[in-house]
């Protein structure tokens, strides 16, 4: 089950990657700093809360909500920076969200300073449960829970709802759907904005098991691309099988020959990559 | 142990200097003794401030700003006042850079600190090379001290890092007797990896027959361990060991008591009292054996150094001191008495040669009571470490026992390998 838990996390973070390439067809360097802006508004939403005389087992209410209202800064980034590179080299687009990293890292340091910041011991407030014969911290089982449902949910918005279907159809033929009327600027704002909200809401689900560090992103961004790599660039199914397969394998891994631990992940995505290029669902934009 | 942003803002900034004259009175300025310069006396400090170890970086700095207060109010070295110039301490490329910055620009009297192994190797050798003496605060492993700094002539460096792990063994053979099986989680890089050899070599020779039963070494820098805890579980080891010494401690000892870890096992944190007051009562369960490095804030036996140095931090910073700020203000301390032990003899503020012939060998009062620099360059000094109790006054853990193991039980001879001498212990 510690698989899942980091797979669920993994799984959110690397969805918000792949609605973005999936629509935009950039590769957002940035989504793990993203990752870690959540984390930390996350922790600063649960002391303000718990600060402010709040019950400590609905920490989760302010936790999600900080999370995914922070993900507007997404509409910041994509309307003040991304949209005046879109029509350069991919090379621009990758420097510019690297120049986002760069500069987040440093913004999230003047903010909150260089100490690591936690939610003290607000993971614990929901206990445990025994499943498998493995105590399971409660609290890991309502982000898998939480994942799970985000997972549902953006498959019903891409092939139930209108907005689903524009984004299908921009991410096809951008110059159709703009020959059609689709106001692109807008599509593509709303789009990052989704993808930023995925990470920074990852980021912050998974703070009161850990604690926020500026450079927590990196350790995750890794991961995240070899989740894409084995599920398929752009696909949400990919994101979530690759997120398991990731998640599992680490975890097994771990258990069985530590050493192994990054290797196995990596022997997959080599694997992946010579077998199936494209990677298990790749192909299908979005 | 947060840096509030004006105090950031002040400070912060890769390649940008610092320069203060901290707390000095006006009647302190222009008392220079005979043959003591009026000017003030520069001190380059390179503390970390970004990443895993910035907490401990900035506690460094503490420590040096408030010794350096402290002297200049009370008339500065010789009548000279102190001026920190403060660089960052990065990569060691970067770092090394500023170390020439501080000499040939600044032209600092003396450089302090260095917490990266990887750094201060790199400063060490920097320093023999410009021939310029420079004291560490920390972050000199034996391999590396080894083929780098084999006999410094101008460098001065911290305790054998492997020294918090000797002393928890010993302390484990002393408290957990009965244990027959054992599992590491130790960072994979030199410090993880020695502390891990060395806490086995020293139950092996102390004759507590344990099993090694896993070995884990996550990647410095990872937040996640459920999985590396599912593995312990899995393991069941009668004791689990760790050298995670900073944030990781306190996320391993809340993900450990998420599933009930150390319910089933001892525990050894052989240094996460760097992080106390992170160590909340409602995840870190008494009787764990934890370390303190070289200073513990609530020694009841502390020297009122101490108690004033505690008093005045947690005001200030709203938080208590770990153990870096012993460190830091035992190198400046140093520093001083051996500038005022060489200018006793001479009558002359002492050159750099001067310098280094009075530091070695020196001891003075810190911290955490008397500390000297050994004769090859080693800071030696008291480790503390205890089992955790939550019978105090603070939201977090401390220690009681308090059990003091000096570095002249617990470090090799200069000279000496380090598993051949514990071999040669005599019981």
């Amino acid at each position: 089950m510690s698989g899942v838990f980091h797979a669920a996390i993994l799984f959110l973070v690397a969805a918000g990657l792949q609605v973005v390439f999936g629509v935009q067809k950039i590769f957002n360097l940035a989504c793990g700093s993203f990752y870690a802006l959540g984390a930390y508004v996350g922790v600063s939403a649960v002391q303000a809360f718990t600060a402010a005389g709040g019950p400590p087992w609905l920490f989760v209410l302010p936790l999600a909500a900080a999370g995914l209202g922070v993900g507007a800064v997404g509409v910041i980034v994509e309307r003040g920076l991304l949209r005046f590179v879109y029509d350069r080299d991919e090379t621009f687009q990758l420097l510019l969200t690297f120049a986002v990293v760069l500069m987040m890292e440093d913004a999230l340091r003047l903010t909150w300073g260089t100490a690591p910041r936690s939610t003290s011991a607000l993971y614990l407030t929901y206990g445990q449960v025994r499943l498998l014969g493995a105590a399971v911290p409660v609290y890991n089982l309502i982000v898998i829970g939480a994942s799970l449902a985000i997972a549902l949910g953006i498959g019903w918005l891409l092939t139930r709802t209108v907005f689903g279907r524009i984004i299908r159809a921009t991410a096809d033929n951008r110059e159709m759907a703009e020959a059609l009327g689709v106001d692109i600027g807008r599509v593509y704002a709303r789009v990052f904005t989704l993808g930023t909200a995925l990470g920074t809401l990852g980021g912050a689900l998974v703070i009161p098991a850990t604690a926020a560090m500026s450079e927590m992103g990196i350790e995750l961004i890794v991961e995240a691309f070899a989740v894409v790599v084995i599920g398929g660039l752009g696909s949400m199914r990919g994101a979530f099988v690759g997120a398991l397969v990731v998640g599992i394998l680490r975890s097994v891994a771990i258990s069985v020959y530590p050493e192994l631990e990054m290797l196995v992940i990596y022997l997959i995505v080599i694997a992946v990559l010579v077998l199936r290029p494209r990677g298990l669902f790749g192909g299908a934009a979005a | 142990m947060g840096t509030s942003r004006r105090d950031f803002l002040k400070q912060a900034g890769a390649g940008v200097a610092a320069v203060s004259v901290v707390g000095l009175p006006a009647a302190a300025r222009g008392q220079a003794r005979p043959g003591v310069p009026a000017t003030p006396v520069k001190i380059g400090v390179l503390p970390i401030r970004a990443g895993i170890a910035a907490p401990v970086g900035a506690a460094g700095l503490r420590g040096t700003e408030w010794w350096a207060e402290r002297v200049n109010k009370s008339g500065g070295i010789l009548g000279r006042p102190v001026q920190l110039v403060v660089e960052e301490e990065s990569n060691p490329k970067d770092t090394v850079e500023r170390f020439r910055k501080l000499v040939l620009q600044d032209k600092v009297d003396i450089v302090l600190g260095g917490i990266s192994t990887g750094v201060t190797l790199a400063l060490g050798q920097a320093a023999e090379e410009m021939a310029f003496p420079w004291l560490s605060w920390d972050g000199t492993t034996q391999k590396g001290v080894d083929e780098t700094m084999p006999n410094p002539k101008w460098a001065f460096r911290s305790v054998d890092n492997e020294v918090e792990a000797i002393a928890a063994g010993i302390l484990t053979a002393k408290y957990f007797k009965g244990i027959k099986t054992v599992a590491g989680i130790n960072n994979d890089y030199s410090y993880g990896h020695d502390c891990w050899q060395s806490y086995q070599a020293v139950l092996k020779k102390l004759g507590v027959e344990v099993k090694p039963v896993l070995e884990l070494f996550p990647k410095l820098g990872v937040t996640d361990f459920t999985s590396h805890i599912a593995a312990i579980q899995q393991a069941k080891p009668d004791l689990l060991m760790t050298s995670f010494w900073s944030g990781d401690a306190t996320i391993l000892l809340k993900q450990a008591a998420a599933v009930g870890l150390f319910k089933t096992m001892k525990g050894v944190f052989t240094t996460a009292g760097g992080v106390h007051d992170s160590l909340k009562k409602q995840f870190t369960p008494e009787g764990l054996l934890l370390g303190y490095n070289s200073m513990y804030f609530d020694d009841p036996n502390g020297s009122a150094l101490l108690k004033q140095f505690v008093r005045e931090y947690k005001t200030k910073y709203n938080e208590y001191p770990p153990y870096e700020c012993d460190h830091a203000y035992f190198c400046a301390e140093s520093y001083k008495v051996a500038v005022e032990k060489a200018y006793a003899g001479a009558r002359q503020w002492p050159a750099k040669e001067q310098l280094v012939k009075a530091l070695e060998g020196i001891e003075v009062e810190s911290l955490s009571g008397k500390r000297s620099w050994r004769e090859d360059h080693i800071q030696m000094c008291n480790f503390y470490q205890g089992l955790t109790t939550h019978k105090n006054g603070y939201d977090f853990v401390t220690i009681n026992p308090i059990e003091v193991v000096s570095t002249r039980q617990a470090m090799k001879p200069a000279g000496a390998k380090l598993l051949d001498w514990i071999n040669s212990w005599k019981l």
